[in-house]
């Protein structure tokens, strides 16, 4: 028994103690193949998937290697028959090929003939390939590039795309790291600088990086990168305007180079910005704005959030194969558990960072998240009581029991940006006018919003409620608490988001407060424990306190 | 010549022959009577096959030159002889390897006599007719073929003149067997013109080759002999003396090989053998628990053919995780160790037998308290012995009906010596040398070729099962596997002869294997580490006492050298069900956990004791409520209602164990004044009930004077009258029946030959649609006859029109005894 680190389940997890002297390299070992599900303060668990292990084949790594590290640094016998079965599964990624033939065009190659015959029986790639060229050798069409990489990842015999990418109509850009226009000179941070060489490496692909990490400027430095016309697809209006912003002041480019295309705007330039809704608006049941994709001969695809795509998108970007393609996002989970698209269609994942590895270097700010438990009134608890089953989390959510806590919360920070969060409109309102503070909803304008977000920026507004609008892609630099009243049955994605807007880096490394106040003994604490178990999985440290508590003495401190 | 082979024997001192037996058991089973007995028996075929059935490649090639070494005359040959033919070909063998061979055989009495004059025992022909894959003599065969093989020069230009296809025929005959069966026809001559269709053959002469096994027969290169079985096949051979020129290049034998074949595998790191293996046995242990588990909370039906139904299996391969062919052979393993049996279920013994169902047994009990190599070793052992092939389930028997796990079709008697023999040969490489399984067969087939052949897949699934249950790691044998092993031999040679009970075997050798496995398997762990997303994490197998807590207060989440348990409120719940209270949790944590308990943790558990039994249960037999308080505090101090052993459960209400009937009654002696309610809270009241026997209709009511006729309208008078004449009609057309219908006449035809006309008389009435008189016995036995004009005959029945009736009647026909056409 070597004593190690690592203790590797049949299932397929592997349980890292971080505790142990060797945790270190052996996370450093095994991050390349495996992926991190849950990283709670004391055992850290892995989990080896075939997207995992194809990923890590695709970055170069081969079966030997996985199977030594697991052997060195498992603490017991691994079983035989998982060697097995991870050697089996990484030599599946690359028997196949994309490439780009003199002669023929695109085809798809095999190194072991056997597989080419097995897929090419296959009834799901019919249609797709061509011309058989030799025994080894297959034509495919140049439109079916995406749908084929699909599907054989579906028959799980992922190919290797090595068919090259267009360059693009060339554009210059540059990153403006000495400052512009009279701002303070910046560089990458470390780890931007490593996403971005990993992904131009790579060709196309995925960069995760926690919200707050700056994702934009990893978009950036890969468009300087690529110096080419781009594309970038982002969630919503408000994050596009957020990204030609940061285009404008961290890269060369002006503002005439910089186009929205949105449900207000329709202008196509260099560098245009494009929502997910306006592309997947339908008219007469047809896809009304793909013509954007062929307006230009884009040279880079940037896909923000990539964890929200919508399944058009995938299929547009199926036809975009010869495009170099950007991924960003905060996490590859989909609520969808499209992952297999993602890394079919976009490329696999080219750079990861543990949150609360980034989080020790200093970027971003701790949070303390604390659950406050709120016991409702005797008449509140009635109506909850006898309410119908699809009314309850409404009527736990949105106690009125829970505007003094919120009040007294504030008055805890008074010095804080606080952001009061909720998914009820009416609770929304009735928090408006207790705490006396500006409400930003779906409804209000952009304009509006934007006037607020910037108040709230510059300090002039102190604490803001918002609804479910909040959750994407706006930034809030200085936001150092957050309430959450409601949520929308503690989605993990959600969690994520929120716990995002008060992960910014805080100028003076001071500690940012997550509050989610709960209605005791009703739902609304079963959704807290989701929350509970998402945020503790991710190694924050979890409280939960009564609202008497915070009503009444201090609170007690955390660290 | 089995006269000279027991003078032999009779000759040879008691140490040679207990050496002879020690080699060839079957010989004194049942134990001869004399000597030549023993060499009769010693040369009778099943013996002497089974002596060659345990030698290896090398050794069966020099039998075979002995044989080919005879001297035609007097039979023997000599230990020179076979050395000379031995070593002819292009890499010989050492002459003491072929000395080392021929002493083999002669320990076996396969060769006997002195050096100069060998004699091979009898029947050596009889098992395999051609020595070393060469033929017959070319004059045994055909005398042409002699003739053309007397002619060394001859010979040569002849087979340089073969066509290509047909040098392939001869290549493949020369190395072995030396007979080949001919599609029918090919040996015929080509219909005329049919050679026009050929391409022209420069070898031939320019003309068409035609078939190229003509050609080498038409040559006299190849002899047809008498087919095997079908006798219209027709049957090849090469002559011995063309097979041996053929065979030039690489030597009148074959090529031959005195030692096994080497093994080119990488060798492993023993320890990283052991250490797959042993990760492997825990595997193995985990799921056998895990199916055991299953099965005791949902024991799996007995199919009625046997064994256990494909879905039972796909079932409980899920519930474990595992694959269908692991859970499979875990079961298998699991009935052979005597951990899962059938048992009746009560209550379904039927005309067939009871229904049978598989659960574990009580020896399941005793393995799991056993450490984890000992609950291997059981297994493993087991497996060893098991005399069953489980490859074989999922496959399809004769029938093409599937072979289901634990059937008797999976029974094959020689599975423990094919597991002995590819873990033998394991066992004898280098310690942690991972041969490829191609070249465990190549061993195998070097090691006992007559016995290895035609069981290439069941060695293949040995070596499957092998790594499976982890007595292999990484393709080697482990270090534990190898003194299993040993262990297992050795108990099967002490079982026999030095310890009869078995008693040895038991107390020392199992011992050493655990030892070895126990030292590679981790420690019993009694700790846990406890992290805010509320799981449990114990890094390694719990210890007993652990596990059994962890059972209680959460939920398995995943398992493997390490387990993970999760605490939801439900297992927190569970736990206060079982007895524990908050501060017990509380205190299990703190002494468990080697992490600080978090925060999150405590309130669950305090959450959940607060909530816990905020709602009784209990049972009564009635209440009795009150909105008056003070009355009810009055009855309860009631010493007269003491026996109603009221208790309050509320200020309002009071419970009794007795029935309301009781309280009512006791009450209301005592003077109160209750009512009784039902189950929706509306009183019931109670009044004495009157007794009534049940309604009956006054005579009033009667329409009629039962005494006055009564008076019909005249439509159904005349109704009446039709009816009776259709009746006088039937009565007279049943007297006019024929009397051989009626069945009256005592001299009409006998039955038999009654009905045979009836037939006929029948089919004709139904072609003339004719009135028939059809006479016939009803159900009852009497005889009847009836005028119809039958409709259609078949099926056994008649079917015919009754036209007085109006009906259609329908007869068996067996019951018809005669039919006479209406004149």
């Amino acid at each position: 028994m070597s004593g190690g680190p690592l203790i590797v389940q049949s299932d397929k997890t592997l349980l890292l103690e971080i505790d142990h002297p060797d945790a270190q390299a052996c996370r450093m070992a095994i991050a390349p193949f495996a992926e991190l599900e849950r990283s709670p303060e004391h055992v850290h668990t892995y989990r080896l998937t075939p997207l995992g292990l194809w990923n890590a084949r695709a970055a170069g790594h081969d079966a030997e290697g996985v199977v030594d590290a697991l052997i060195k640094y498992s603490r017991y016998p691994v079983p035989h028959a998982l060697l097995v079965d991870v050697a089996e599964t990484m030599d599946r990624y690359g028997r196949l090929q994309l490439a780009n033939d003199p002669a023929h065009g695109l085809v798809l190659r095999a190194l072991d003939r056997v597989v080419l015959v097995e897929v090419a029986k296959s009834r799901k790639l019919a249609g797709m390939l061509g011309n058989k060229i030799d025994d080894d050798t297959i034509q495919v069409h140049p439109s079916e590039r995406g749908r084929l990489k699909q599907a054989l990842l579906k028959l799980g015999w992922p190919a290797e795309d090595l068919a090259g990418y267009v360059d693009g109509e060339a554009h210059p850009i540059e990153l403006a790291e000495a400052g512009k226009d009279g701002g303070k000179p910046w560089t990458l941070r470390s780890y931007q600088r490593e996403a971005v060489e990993a992904f131009w490496a790579g060709g196309s692909g995925v960069v995760v990086l926690p919200c707050g990490a700056g994702k934009t400027l990893v978009g950036a430095a890969a468009m300087a990168e690529a110096k080419a016309t781009t594309l970038i697809l982002v969630t919503n209006t408000v994050a596009g305007r957020q990204w030609k912003r940061e285009l404008i002041a961290r890269t060369s480019l002006t503002e005439e180079e910089i186009g929205e295309y949105s449900g207000e705007r329709k202008e196509i330039r260099p560098v245009t910005i494009a929502t997910y809704q306006v592309l997947t608006s339908r008219r007469g049941g047809a896809f009304t704005h793909l013509d954007l994709f062929g307006a230009r001969d884009w040279g880079l695809v940037v896909y923000d959030e990539v964890h929200l795509l919508p399944a058009p998108i995938f299929r547009f970007t199926a036809d975009l194969q010869a495009r170099r393609r950007l991924g960003l996002t905060a996490t590859l989970v989909r609520e969808d558990g499209r992952e297999g698209d993602v890394f079919s269609l976009i490329g696999p994942k080219r750079y990861d960072a543990p949150w609360k590895d980034i989080e020790s270097q200093g970027w971003i700010a701790p949070a303390e998240c604390v659950e406050v438990r709120v016991t409702l009134t005797d008449a509140e608890r009635m109506a909850y009581a006898t309410a119908e089953a699809e009314e309850r989390y409404r009527m736990a959510a949105t106690a009125r029991t829970k505007l003094p806590v919120v009040r007294a919360l504030l008055d805890r920070h008074p010095d804080e940006q606080t952001l009061v969060i909720g998914a009820y409109i009416d609770q929304l309102h009735q928090l408006g006018e207790y705490l006396d503070a500006p409400i930003v909803q779906g409804s209000t304008t952009n304009k509006e919003r934007e006037r607020l977000f910037d108040a709230f920026r510059t300090g002039e507004i102190r604490t803001l409620v918002i609804s479910k609008v909040g959750n994407f892609s706006i930034d809030l630099p200085e936001a150092a608490v957050a309430i959450q009243v409601s949520g929308t049955f503690g989605s993990r994605q959600e969690e994520a988001q929120r716990l995002g807007r008060v992960l910014r880096p805080k100028a003076d490394g001071r500690q940012a407060h997550f509050y989610t106040v709960v209605s005791r003994d009703t739902i609304d604490t079963e959704y807290a424990a989701h929350r509970q178990r998402f945020l503790a999985e991710q190694g924050y440290a979890y409280t939960i306190v009564d609202a008497d508590d915070v009503l009444g003495p201090p609170l007690p401190t955390v660290d | 010549m089995s006269t000279s082979l027991a003078d032999h024997l009779r000759s040879l001192p008691d140490e040679s022959l207990a050496a002879l037996l020690q080699l060839r058991p079957d010989l004194v089973v049942p134990v001869p009577a004399d000597m030549a007995a023993l060499a009769i028996r010693a040369q009778s075929r099943v013996s002497v096959s089974r002596a060659l059935d345990g030698l290896d490649q090398f050794t069966l090639q020099i039998m075979d030159a002995a044989r080919l070494t005879r001297d035609p005359a007097d039979g023997t040959t000599s230990v020179d002889g076979v050395l000379a033919l031995a070593t002819i070909g292009p890499n010989p063998p050492a002459p003491t390897a072929v000395r080392a061979a021929v002493d083999r055989l002669r320990a076996r009495f396969l060769l006997y006599g002195p050096d100069s004059a060998l004699h091979l025992v009898g029947g050596i022909d009889e098992i395999s007719p051609y020595p070393a894959g060469l033929g017959r003599p070319a004059t045994e065969l055909d005398p042409r073929t002699a003739a053309l093989c007397a002619d060394p020069a001859k010979l040569r230009r002849t087979l340089l003149a073969a066509p290509p296809s047909a040098r392939a025929i001869l290549d493949r005959l020369a190395a072995g067997p030396p007979v080949g069966s001919v599609p029918p026809g090919a040996l015929q001559a080509p219909a005329v013109g049919a050679d026009d269709d050929l391409p022209p053959d420069d070898t031939n002469g320019g003309a068409a080759t035609g078939s190229p096994v003509r050609w080498l027969v038409d040559h006299r290169l190849l002899v047809r002999v008498s087919g095997g079985k079908g006798g219209t096949t027709g049957m090849v051979e090469l002559p011995r003396e063309i097979g041996l020129l053929l065979r030039r290049e690489t030597g009148p034998l074959g090529p031959l090989r005195s030692s096994p074949p080497e093994v080119a595998a990488t060798p492993r790191e023993p320890k990283a053998a052991d250490s797959a293996g042993a990760g492997q046995t825990m595997e193995v242990v985990r799921h056998t628990e895990a199916l055991l588990e299953q099965l005791a909370a949902e024991p799996a039906p007995v199919l009625r053919s046997g064994g256990l139904g494909v879905r039972d299996l796909r079932r409980l391969a899920r519930a474990t995780g595992s694959d269908e062919s692991t859970a499979a052979l875990l079961l298998e393993v699991a009935y052979a160790a005597g951990l899962t049996g059938e048992m009746e279920l009560p209550g379904t013994a039927g005309r067939y037998g009871a229904d049978q169902q598989v659960l574990p047994t009580a020896g399941y009990e005793m393995w799991r308290a056993g450490s984890l190599a000992q609950r291997w070793e059981q297994l493993a052992r087991a497996w060893l012995t098991m005399t069953r092939q489980v490859g074989l389930v999922g496959q399809r028997d004769d029938r093409d009906r599937p072979i289901t796990v634990l059937s008797a079709e999976a029974e094959r008697a020689g599975a423990p010596a094919a597991r002995r023999a590819v873990l033998g040969v394991l066992a004898e490489l280098e310690p942690a040398s991972a041969p490829s399984v191609e070249e465990v067969l190549a061993l195998l087939d070097w090691q006992a070729p007559r016995r290895s052949r035609g069981r290439e897949n069941t060695h293949r699934e040995v070596l499957a099962e092998a790594a499976t249950l982890g007595v292999t790691g990484l393709g080697a044998l482990t270090s534990y596997g190898r003194l299993l092993l040993l262990a297992e031999a050795t108990a099967s040679e002490h079982g026999a002869t030095d310890d009869p009970l078995g008693l040895l075997a038991e107390a020392e050798d199992g011992g050493s294997a655990v030892r070895a496995l126990d030292t590679l398997l981790p420690a019993p762990v009694d700790h846990f580490l406890v992290q805010a997303d509320l799981t449990v994490v114990v890094p390694g197998p719990p210890e007993p006492a652990l596990a059994a807590e962890l059972e209680v207060v959460a939920e398995p989440e995943s398992a493997g050298g390490a387990s993970v348990h999760r605490i939801t409120t439900s297992s927190v719940r569970r736990a206060l069900d079982a007895g524990y209270s908050a501060d017990d949790l509380h205190d299990l944590f703190r002494r468990r956990s080697r992490t600080p308990v978090p925060q999150g943790l405590t309130y669950l558990v305090d959450d959940a004791a607060r909530k816990h039994g905020g709602l009784r249960i209990g049972s009564a037999g009635a209440y009795l409520r009150s909105d008056d308080e003070a009355l009810l505090a009055e009855v309860l101090a009631d010493r007269r209602v003491e026996a109603l052993a009221l208790r309050r459960l509320a200020p309002t209400v009071l419970v009794t164990p007795y029935q309301g009937g009781r309280l009512l009654s006791v009450l209301r002696e005592a003077g109160y004044a209750p009512v009784a309610e039902d189950a929706t809270g509306a009183t019931v009241l109670t009044r004495p009930k009157t007794r009534r026997a049940p309604a009956r209709v006054s005579v009033a009511s009667r329409a009629l004077d039962p005494l006055a006729t009564p008076r019909l309208p005249l439509p159904r008078l005349l109704g009446v009258v039709e009816q009776m004449r259709r009746g006088d009609a039937v009565a007279r057309a049943a007297r006019r029946a024929p009397a051989v219908v009626r069945g009256t006449t005592p001299d009409g035809p006998t039955p038999a030959h009654g009905h045979h006309e009836a037939l006929a008389v029948l089919q004709q009435a139904v072609r003339d649609r004719a009135l028939v008189w059809v006479g016939y016995v009803d159900a009852h036995g009497a005889t009847a006859s009836r005028l119809v004009r039958p409709v259609s005959l078949g099926a056994g029945y008649l079917r015919a029109e009754d036209e007085r009736t109006e009906m259609l009647h329908t007869f068996a026909l067996h019951r018809i005894t005669a039919a006479v056409l209406e004149k």
